[in-house]
């Protein structure tokens, strides 16, 4: 068994994923909150995000012209998919909806292996400038990539926290999120608000791929499918609640990182989320009621 | 899942059965011919790299059956199939590695140890639906992908897992003694999935088959109706994993040597999308499912086409199912060569008087 002081390394690094893993899962809540949709193309959106960026600071952009193309690009995408499919599968199933979002992950994926092939063994990496200054605590090395990687995941909880408590459009997200039909009664411009939950969704999508790209690694199959360790997050959350999907994503990026020293299940660490979010889902349907309402899921 | 199509499937289902009518004969006839075809003929048109392929064509149209029955069947989408096929696979080659039992037997018993698996596997995951199912089973493919890359598939090695880590001497996985070259293996994977599909269509047609429609149309009325959703619902699993590990004991045979990152959870995604397309309520969508997602990369490949343009045009075919087509291309193609044929006629007949008369 390592000592703590082997320890303590991963508890900077877990909370840093952790911290980007809430950033992924909050967006994905939000979503789904106000269309129905669990996201399932994030982390394609935030790997070819990433990728687009990695491509404009090779051709030598500077770095936040970089950045800010990489979250554009999630915002725009997202945007565009969900003016398209959103209307037109708004009736549907939420798996309906779900499934067809893997439809936009096989595009994405199969454009990211196009453009960027991954045949010629070329390692492609993406640096912030804060991965090299840092500072100690006790005796752990922090750089602050890691502390923005937490700070993010923090402030996005937090703040969409607030807007949603606080202002209009926050307001008619929650009131969509129970009824759709009802709301538009109502009077709220539906699409409209729709419209900025997907963008709102892409941004955080394009951040946080650019984040993991960095904490990770810049890989479009890693990218991808990472977004299922933010999915696990927010299925512990029942894709519900953001402080929940927040201390869920912090638990797994933690867990997950602490396994690492440990030799005899170092190997199994990456299943972490996924044991986590059977276990949740298990223990929380235990106890459910068959109905036939719209609301069951 | 898909409710447009509800009216075609549950049509067909007539109880009693009747006597076998011209069409039903007709059918018979032309499935026995194609068969045939494809037992006789197809061996010795194709080159060895085309047989290889239409192999794991045959491995893959018993997943993608096994996908249609829980999808089209009883509306479960099950994002992990892949995986279920991995442990098949990993059955079937430590069986292989471990005895000398005759291959079917293999088969059957990596058919039957999946089934168990799955059927473990589902229980608990039984009492979510819709969106949760199909989220927990990717999930927990996510991590039989992680044990299976760490556990290694066996290759001859000693101990239950049969890892042997160095990387000379690997023998490879056998196969059965009356199909070693590979026309013949390519034959002994079609009857298998001939024997599958005529396992899964002997469930649709009877009792299971009615309470799945059932369940599908709407599971509370279901079980208002009587029926033991659970145990429908498990049954399926078990049908579906078990003709999954008898598809991963044929495959164990064909490729020789199993890898872990042969399958990905990506690969899951990507053949619930070409099950979707092929159309998940009919028994020829897991065929259409299985060309399109094995022939045509072979294909691609010999023309020097990169496979990716496929990965880009299964997403645009999920979008376009789900938004338009909900019964794949087993249900569209053939109205849309018939409108085609309609339109052309119509086209032909305008035409031939105008040319005739100038």
């Amino acid at each position: 068994m390592p000592s703590w002081q082997d320890f303590q390394p991963f508890i900077v690094s877990g909370l840093a994923l952790g911290g980007v893993y809430a950033l992924s899962g909050v967006g994905m809540v939000v979503l789904y909150q106000a269309t129905g949709v669990v996201y399932l193309a994030f982390g394609a959106v935030g790997a070819m995000g990433a990728l687009i960026a990695w491509s404009l600071i090779q051709a030598g952009a500077p770095g936040w012209v970089g950045w800010l193309a990489c979250v554009a690009f999630g915002g725009a995408i997202t945007l565009a998919y969900g003016m398209v499919f959103g209307p037109a599968l708004a009736k549907r199933d939420p798996l309906v909806k779900a499934v067809a979002t893997l439809g936009l992950t096989l595009v994405l994926f199969g454009v990211m292996d196009l453009l960027w092939t991954t045949s010629g063994g070329e390692s492609r990496a993406i640096t912030l400038p804060t991965d090299n200054s840092g500072f100690m605590v006790g005796q752990v090395q922090v750089n602050w990539t890691q502390v923005i990687g937490l700070a993010v995941g923090v402030a996005i909880t937090v703040g969409i926290g607030a807007f949603l408590r606080y202002t209009k459009l926050g307001t008619a997200m929650r009131a969509m999120a129970n009824d759709r039909e009802i709301t538009a009664t109502l009077g709220v411009p539906v699409r409209r608000v729709e419209a900025a939950a997907w963008l709102g969704c892409g941004v955080l999508a394009g951040a946080a791929g650019l984040l993991l790209a960095d904490l990770v690694a810049l890989d479009a199959a890693t990218l991808t499918f990472l977004v299922i360790s933010s999915l696990a997050a927010t299925l512990i959350a029942r894709l519900r609640s953001i402080t929940l999907t927040f201390a869920a994503a912090l638990l797994i990026g933690l867990v997950h990182d602490l396994l690492t020293p440990i030799q005899s299940l170092t190997n199994y660490r990456d299943m972490t989320p996924f044991v986590l979010a059977a276990v949740a889902l298990l223990v929380i349907s235990r106890r459910r009621v068959m109905t036939a309402s719209r609301e069951e899921t | 899942m898909l409710d447009v199509a509800d009216r075609t499937a549950s049509a067909r289902q007539r109880w009693p059965p009747r006597r076998p009518d011209a069409r039903t004969l007709a059918r018979a006839a032309v499935i026995t011919v194609l068969l045939l075809f494809v037992l006789l003929a197809l061996p010795q048109l194709l080159s060895l790299y085309y047989i290889d392929a239409m192999t794991q064509v045959a491995v893959y149209s018993m997943v993608a059956l096994g996908l249609g029955v829980l999808v089209g069947r009883v509306g479960l989408v099950s994002l992990g199939q892949v995986a279920v096929l991995a442990i098949g696979a990993w059955v079937a080659a430590r069986l292989l590695f471990a005895t000398s039992m005759p291959y079917p037997v293999v088969l059957l018993e990596a058919g039957l140890i999946t089934m168990v698996a799955g059927t473990v596997i589902g229980l608990p995951a039984l009492r979510l639906r819709g969106l949760y199912l199909a989220l927990i089973t990717l999930m927990l493919a996510g991590a039989i992908t992680v044990v299976l890359a760490t556990v290694n598939f066996p290759n001859g090695g000693h101990g239950f897992t049969g890892y042997n880590g160095s990387s000379v001497h690997i023998p490879p996985i056998r196969r059965p003694s009356i199909a070693g070259g590979d026309p013949a293996y390519f034959r002994y994977a079609v009857v298998v999935a001939a024997l599958m599909f005529l396992l899964a269509w002997a469930h649709i047609r009877t009792r299971p088959g009615r309470a799945w429609a059932a369940i599908r149309q709407s599971e509370p009325a279901a079980l208002a109706a009587g029926i033991n959703t659970t145990l429908y619902k498990l049954w399926a699993f078990a049908l579906a994993s078990f003709i999954t590990g008898v598809a991963g004991g044929v495959l164990a045979g064909a490729v020789h040597y199993l890898y872990s990152i042969d399958f990905p959870t990506q690969d899951s995604i990507t053949l619930l999308a070409v099950v979707l397309m092929g159309g998940a309520y009919s028994l020829w969508g897991a065929i259409i499912a299985a060309l399109l997602l094995q022939l045509l990369p072979a294909l691609l490949n010999n023309w020097g086409v990169s496979a990716d343009w496929l990965t880009i045009l299964f997403g645009i075919g999920v979008l376009q199912v789900l938004t338009t087509a909900p019964a794949g291309l087993a249900d569209q193609a053939p109205k849309d060569l018939a409108r085609l044929g309609r339109l052309l006629l119509a086209l032909a007949r305008r035409l031939a008087p105008s040319g005739g008369t100038r």
